[in-house]
């Protein structure tokens, strides 16, 4: 079935509209207007923002002085604020790091959330609700910050990556969405399936994970983009500061421009603005979105899922 | 009117006549201060000073390795004004005192921490003796971490502590976590590391925590710091004059101001108005109090206090002040703005005199910052007050041996060594060749050195307060006069020079005061509203907060003029 | 950065972000059909029943349970006044510091400013249930009516792209826009108009914040309505249209009820979080208006217990808002069922 739409869609090139479905009455003209009007808009509303922090990171410190502050009209192009970043090879070792314990970090994460979530979709099994109510209180209540380092120290997980991924890598909220897509599922196959004999795992690996494809995405982003740019933890529990993940490094090397006063610091003279830096940086933290961004979307196809789930 | 307001002279004060309940308050701290924080409080409170202090204050031993060009004068620091002189340097640590052991420090870093191992610090190991390992942690979260560290059994050999991270209980954890230094320098002691007994009495006072010589301290300036600064070049441009009164002030901002071409007069003038009216310091609050005839009295219960608030207020309802101010502590940097020129004026550490200098030196040579000598409000001379000596402390873990204690000394007495030395330098600016080259006599630093030799090492110990701008060298002059010209002014208040804690239960009494006067500046609430907070303050504890201070000041004597 | 009392953990930090935005499912018309009967069998027969289905929730709970619940123990402190350096380690120091009852939530409830800090709370929280929460609905449905892919694809990675900017940015970038010295003030400035500073103008302040979280956060927000409308089948339609219905009525019978569940369960999860209006941005902003306007709960603790590090302070304020919240979601659920919902969990 999916199969099947892709091929629709890749025909008539991506810009064109696939021929439409003989029941599908054509759209008026005012609704298309209406519909790309609103979408521009919306779109024009982000992109005016990102078009001055990209200037302005790209600008040097003389043009950033000279608008006082964020610069909307180009006046030259440097690329002196991305080569302070890329500088000294803190950034690529962190890039590294921070890959690694995102890739990690992710799987781990999707492997116990979705075995959790299916383990409570079924409503009437055993116990589901004491855990869910166990699951759901952490949401509210929270410890505070020397209880957890404390554990997380005597559990001796400091200056090890295990204190980047274990102490943050069940999020509560993204097992009840999981749980939520996954007793949407029709029971009907389900059914099916277990008269045939298959068991609570065969069923999870066979029918609900890819019937749930799109949520699954939607949950690996989530963790992803979590680990991704986390930092607190790291600024926490790593001492050693050629283990940091990129964000840390990142958060430094904007904060090298405001160190307080009287520390001998060096103030970086000549082009660079430390303005630029920190848009440079907000820059670097987009790339990973634009690289992610079309996986996650091709699970999105309209009707892709189909039979999925009961209208 | 209470009795405490006695010390002003009633004509100037008329506005406030019908309803002065009398002011108390607190504060907060300088704006760069303010982010983190800074009430004092702990189980053991109190302090340490006078005869008790005699004994345990390290002496002191004048260094004369280096002579400076303008000696320090009326709490100003030492001023720096000629060409670096490579082949001239001297040498103020004849022997390595290390013993070759390994010492770990727990330091805030504000920029991207260098590899371990690197080249700076593996040439300043190899002079000190020991092998030091950093532990570089993020300056903005450091309190966070600081408090967890601390709470663990854990601790680093060596931690650094700012004075803006000892609020809350952290002043309980210096007293029960770190070692008493006295056995190793109290005395004559000292003189075995020839640099930190060149360290101001006064600073080492600062340093005493507990009744026990526990800090290695970074002495800072007793002159004052905040100097409104402005930018000179305009000002010549177009025939401004430095106003010398609040009323020359007002009248030069009304013309400086032009909102439609995109020119304002100054930030947020609130620092610069309480140096104007001769309000006790809010930076550290024992410095808020003061003894005025024979009653403590704190900042805000004065009325200097509330008619500085007032006169800010004003410029503020005058239309005169950057609307970035509007923003408070998180508006944006204003460096861009002011070298764009959008303001003129305004009051931050006397360190950005350099700091904006350097930064705009080669894209805009136009550009010149100078700092304005403080005026009297009313056209006279100033009244101001005298800064903490040292703000910046490294403790040593209380489970370390002698050995590791004598190792961190050593450290210290090499990043305490004096402008003009190799040691100071090599801390400073690492090695000749890798990390600067010298260009007539102006070290610069390389990519290299930028990157590797940042705030690592001079957190442990550093000399007198010192000013160098070998770049700079007039900014190093205008810096060094300014303080000794405002120090003339500068009094000390009752509690100068002490390290005070507070009882837990009254650190945060006074804690909301600041976020009033900024309120009342930005014209969101009024000055009743302070004197009714001022009245709430004293019966909540300020009364007995006042009582507290008395105690101390009995037992202790002030270290006031 | 940090927040109130909890250290930011990065799973957490972001799937918590678009808050309002957040998605989830439960389908409550499916519920029955996987319903398992409980009322007959024997604790012993469920239990074998259920064995595998136990078995895969424990590394979950395990987790949640070491990383969450012992150091949760840690609240006890709410009701001592505790000093972490007294004994060497902060965990001794528990048992050592002196209990003071409930003074410490006295101190709370005493306080003016902390009502104040409700106050201000709930407006936020209803302003976005009203204002932004209705937004990735709509916009989630735009898009999918939207067919041409590329035209899609570029419109959904622009709308993400807001969530990743930091606030710092976020509120630099509005001041430069809408501040006192902003774009739009000059423009009114040179054409003879007084200038607009809409960023410290206390009376508007809410409706600045829940526009600045329109603005980051809406775009994030849609993806899980995407996931739910993917699952949306085509032969729904397509039986709708021969039965005559149109554009509108399809949306309104086939495709809002495939989203209701998803709707449904984060609306309940969201008035559970009532109390959480967005900590960093508010407090970055709290300054440009004052405490009186600018003042949230997160932020108050923030100020008067982490801040100073009076960790029984910012403790007890936890527990209270932990308590709420938790009445909260419970409430709400029970609501969800009386709409014929499933909400977080049904009975």
């Amino acid at each position: 079935m999916t199969a099947v739409i892709d091929k629709r869609v890749s025909k008539p090139g991506r810009w064109q509209a696939p021929p439409r479905p003989a029941w599908e009455e054509e759209p008026s003209r005012a609704g298309l207007a209406g519909k790309g009007l609103a979408l521009s808009l919306a779109c024009l509303a982000i992109l005016f923002p990102l078009w001055i922090v990209v200037v302005t990171s790209l600008s040097s410190r003389k043009t950033i002085d000279e608008a006082g502050g964020l610069v909307m009209v180009p006046k030259g192009i440097t690329f002196v604020a991305y080569r302070e970043l890329l500088s000294g090879g803190q950034v690529t070792r962190a890039t590294v790091i921070s890959l690694l314990v995102t890739l990690f970090g992710t799987l781990f994460s999707m492997t116990v959330s979705v075995l959790c979530a299916y383990g409570l979709s079924r409503t009437g099994s055993l116990g589901h609700r004491w855990i869910l109510m166990t699951l759901l209180a952490t949401m509210f209540f929270s410890a505070g910050l020397i209880p957890t380092y404390l554990l997380v120290q005597t559990l001796g997980l400091t200056d090890t990556y295990l204190a980047l991924i274990l102490p943050s890598a069940v999020s509560v909220f993204n097992i009840l969405v999981l749980r939520g897509f996954f007793m949407g599922i029709s029971q009907e196959l389900v059914d099916s399936a277990r008269i045939d004999g298959a068991g609570d795992f065969r069923i999870l690996w066979q029918i609900v994970v890819p019937l749930s494809r799109a949520v699954i995405a939607v949950i690996t982003l989530f963790y992803a983009v979590g680990y991704w740019s986390a930092w607190f933890n790291a600024s926490l529990y790593l001492n050693d500061q050629d283990m940091m993940p990129l964000q840390n490094v990142m958060i430094q090397l904007v904060q090298k421009q405001e160190a307080p006063v009287g520390l001998g610091q060096a103030i970086k003279t000549g082009q660079l603005s430390g303005l630029a830096v920190q848009m440079a940086v907000m820059v670097m933290a987009l790339l990973p979105v634009a690289v992610l961004s079309p996986f996650v979307q091709k699970h999105f196809k309209k009707g892709m899922l189909t039979g999925a789930v009961k209208g | 009117m209470t009795p405490n307001a006695a010390s002003s002279g009633p004509s100037r004060r008329s506005f406030l006549a019908s309803t002065a309940v009398a002011t108390a308050a607190v504060a907060g701290g300088m704006p760069l201060l303010t982010a983190c924080g800074g009430s004092e409080g702990g189980s053991r409170d109190g302090t340490t000073s006078g005869k008790d202090a005699q004994k345990i204050l390290p002496a002191y031993v004048a260094s004369n390795v280096v002579k400076p060009d303008i000696p320090s004068k009326n709490g100003s620091a030492l001023g720096f004004t000629r060409k670096l002189d490579l082949a001239g340097l001297k040498t103020s640590v004849s022997k390595k005192l290390g013993k070759g052991g390994k010492v770990t420090v727990m330091s805030p870093f504000w920029g991207s921490p260098p590899k371990q191992n690197n080249a700076y610090y593996r040439a300043m190991n190899d002079l000190i003796g020991v092998d030091v390992f950093w532990q570089n942690q993020d300056g903005n979260t450091y309190d966070q971490k600081l408090g967890a560290v601390l709470a663990s059994s854990d601790v680093p050999d060596v931690v650094v502590v700012p004075g803006w991270n000892m609020g809350g209980k952290i002043p309980s954890a210096i007293i029960s976590k770190f070692a008493d230094l006295g056995p190793y320098l109290s005395g004559d002691k000292v003189k075995e590391y020839p640099n930190l007994a060149a360290i101001p009495t006064d600073a080492w006072r600062r340093s005493i925590f507990g009744g026990k010589l526990r800090g290695l301290p970074m002495p800072a300036p007793s002159a004052p710091s905040m100097v409104p600064l402005y930018r000179q070049d305009i000002f010549e441009k177009e025939g401004y004059q430095v106003p010398k009164s609040c009323d020359e002030f007002m009248t030069l901002a009304k013309e400086i101001t032009n909102a439609r071409a995109k020119r304002w007069a100054c930030l947020d003038m609130k620092w610069t108005a309480f140096q104007a009216f001769g309000v006790l310091s809010g930076s550290e609050k024992p410095l808020g109090w003061n003894l005025v005839d024979g009653k403590l009295v704190n900042r805000i219960e004065t009325e200097e206090y509330l008619e500085a608030l007032e006169w800010s207020r004003k410029l503020f309802a005058a239309g005169v002040v950057h609307p970035d101010s509007m923003m408070g502590k998180n508006a944006p940097d204003p460096g861009p703005k002011f070298a764009a020129g959008e303001f003129l004026i305004y009051p931050n550490n006397i360190s950005q005199w350099w700091g904006r200098t350097a930064e705009q030196a080669t894209q805009n040579p136009d550009f010149k910052i100078w700092g304005m000598d403080i005026w009297g409000h009313d056209g006279g001379d100033p009244t101001l007050w005298a800064d903490q000596p040292a703000g910046i402390f490294a403790f040593v873990n209380k489970k370390a041996s002698e050995s590791v204690i004598r190792d961190v000394l050593a450290v210290a007495n090499v990043t305490a060594a004096p402008y003009g030395t190799k040691e100071y330098m090599m801390t400073n600016y690492g090695v000749e060749g890798t990390h600067y080259t010298v260009k007539d006599g102006v070290p610069v630093k390389t990519d290299k050195g930028n990157i590797e030799v940042m705030n690592a090492y001079v957190m442990v110990a550093s000399p007198a307060a010192t000013l160098a701008h070998p770049d700079f060298p007039e900014v190093a002059k205008g810096q060094v006069e300014w303080e000794q010209r405002m120090g003339a002014f500068a009094k000390k208040s009752s509690f100068w020079g002490m390290q005070i804690t507070e009882p837990a239960r009254y650190t945060n009494l006074s804690n909301d005061a600041e976020q009033l006067e900024d309120d009342i500046v930005r014209g969101r609430k009024k000055i009743s509203d302070m004197q009714q907070f001022v009245s709430d303050w004293k019966s909540k504890g300020g009364d007995k907060l006042r009582d507290w201070y008395q105690k101390i000041l009995d037992e202790n004597g002030s270290a006031a003029n | 950065m940090s927040h109130s009392t909890v250290p930011r953990s990065s799973a957490e930090a972001t799937t918590k972000i678009p808050r309002p935005g957040h998605p989830v499912v439960s389908d409550g018309a499916t519920g029955s059909a996987g319903k398992r009967p409980t009322g007959k069998l024997s604790l012993r027969v469920r239990f074998r029943r259920d064995r595998l289905l136990l078995l895969m929730t424990l590394p979950a709970l395990g987790l949640i349970l070491l990383f969450n619940y012992i150091p949760i123990l840690g609240n006890v402190i709410a009701f001592q006044e505790y000093d972490p350096y007294i004994s060497d380690n902060g965990a001794i120091s528990m048992l050592n510091s002196p209990f003071v009852g409930l003074e410490n939530f006295q101190r709370i409830f005493e306080d003016s400013a902390f009502w104040n800090a409700v106050e201000n709370t709930l407006v936020l929280f209803i302003l976005q249930i009203v204002l932004f929460f209705p937004i990735p609905i709509l916009l989630a449905l735009l898009i999918n009516s939207v067919i041409r892919p590329r035209v899609r694809a570029v419109a959904q990675a622009v709308l993400y792209l807001p969530h990743f900017f930091s606030w710092v940015l976020v509120i630099a970038v509005f001041q430069q826009l809408f501040g006192g010295a902003g774009i739009l003030s000059q423009l009114l400035r040179q054409n003879g108009y007084d200038g607009l500073d809409i960023m410290t103008n206390p009376g508007t302040f809410p409706l600045l914040i829940t526009a600045e979280s329109i603005w980051k956060d809406v775009g994030w927000g849609i993806i899980v309505f995407l996931a739910a409308l993917a699952s949306v089948s085509p032969d729904l339609y397509e039986a709708a249209a021969m039965d005559g219905a149109s554009r509108w009525r399809r949306m309104w019978h086939v495709t809002l009820p495939a989203l209701r569940p998803v709707i449904a369960l984060l609306l309940v999860l969201r008035v559970g979080d009532a109390l959480t209006v967005g900590f960093e941005q508010i407090l970055l902003q709290r300054d440009a208006v004052g405490p009186g306007a600018g003042e949230v709960l997160d932020t108050f603790v923030w100020w008067n217990g982490v801040r100073n590090q009076d960790f029984s302070y910012a403790a007890a304020a936890g527990l209270i808002k932990g308590v709420v919240s938790l009445g909260l979601v419970l409430v709400a659920n029970k609501v969800a069922h009386l709409m014929g919902e499933q909400g977080v969990y049904k009975k």
